[in-house]
């Protein structure tokens, strides 16, 4: 059992169309470092440089707001993580 | 007091008991920051003066663009080139002349945001980008009254409630930073969260319900469901910690 990490539609078509993936570690940003490990074309949609997130990226661990240090979030087996992106249209 | 227009126009909302006579008073004497008259504040403005709000006020320092009509539904074909607050008034005054509707035709800032919502009872976001949500909820801290933010793109749309001191506010939740460009949005999406705000608006105003605070909801057209995230006060966040200053 690991931790499934839900991705928005943005984000899917970096990663063969999934909308899940389950993924290993014990931060949000190990499991994120293993899925990239994968899916390399996902990195540059959410890291804005090495070991930080764009800021337009929200991060929830649980349906709970991660934010603002959501890549040191700790997780456990059976965690969801949502990755999801900021809107700023009115 | 309420006219006999107003007891017949608000009937069906004054036979809700959690509204009744004292809500819809409350209502006519609340007066209530909408800062944009663009695809939030369409829907926003014309549903708080078609409930009795007494008192609108509107910021937007644009004209009515014909790209705008497809989701502004305060503008219409006829007022392309106007200005955008003196087109929102037209609209909302004939819905609702007891709805007095002030309109600022300018640009908010950390400046004069504070001088334009005074008196105000709530603040709404209608905005199209995050630097002045800023702006809003820090004006929203300063006052100590409620900041409804909403935000839209494509057929997605978010809305929380900010009771400032007691829930999460902007500053808890992102990164000051705007991506610049225009945005794709389907015109019903901004109807769908602008109702939503207006509806935590009255819920407010009236002292019904449970309001949408701590609480992200998002909603996603594409798959039509809505989804809601946690959300919680950052100790260390510099809007509503320390930003009172």
């Amino acid at each position: 059992m690991g931790i499934s990490v839900h991705l928005h539609r943005v984000f899917q078509k970096y990663c063969g169309n999934l909308e899940t993936i389950e993924a290993k570690g014990s931060t949000v940003q190990e499991c994120l470092r293993n899925i990239l490990i994968l899916y390399p074309e996902l990195e540059k949609a959410i890291f804005f440089a090495e070991g930080k997130l764009h800021p337009l990226i929200e991060v929830y661990v649980n349906s709970s707001s991660a934010y603002p240090d959501a890549l040191k979030k700790e997780v456990n087996d059976g965690d969801k993580i949502h990755i999801i992106h900021t809107l700023a249209g009115g | 007091m309420l006219s006999q227009d107003e007891l017949a126009r608000y009937d069906r909302q004054i036979m809700i008991p959690e509204i009744g006579l004292p809500g819809q008073e409350r209502l006519k004497k609340s007066r209530v920051f909408i800062a944009g008259a663009g695809g939030l504040g369409s829907p926003v403005s014309l549903y708080l003066a078609a409930a009795g709000v007494g008192t609108l006020v509107i910021a937007d320092y644009d004209r009515v663009d014909i790209t705008n009509l497809n989701r502004q539904i305060l503008h219409w074909s006829k007022d392309v080139g106007a200005k955008k607050v003196e087109s929102a008034r037209e609209k909302i005054e004939s819905l609702n002349a007891n709805t007095k509707v002030e309109i600022i035709d300018e640009t908010i800032n950390d400046d004069n945001i504070l001088g334009l919502t005074n008196g105000c009872d709530v603040i709404i976001d209608a905005m199209d980008n995050i630097a002045a949500r800023f702006v809003l909820n820090r004006a929203a801290i300063k006052r100590g009254i409620p900041f409804i933010h909403g935000a839209v793109s494509g057929m997605e749309g978010r809305v929380t409630t900010i009771i400032p001191g007691e829930t999460a506010c902007i500053g808890c939740m992102y990164r000051d930073y705007t991506k610049p460009g225009k945005f794709p949005v389907l015109g019903v999406t901004p109807g769908v969260i602008g109702i939503i705000q207006a509806t935590e608006v009255i819920k407010y105003l009236t002292g019904m319900g449970r309001l949408l605070t701590n609480r992200l909801l998002i909603y996603d057209g594409m798959d039509l469901r809505f989804r809601e995230f946690k959300l919680s006060r950052n100790p260390e966040c510099m809007e509503c910690n320390t930003g009172k200053g």
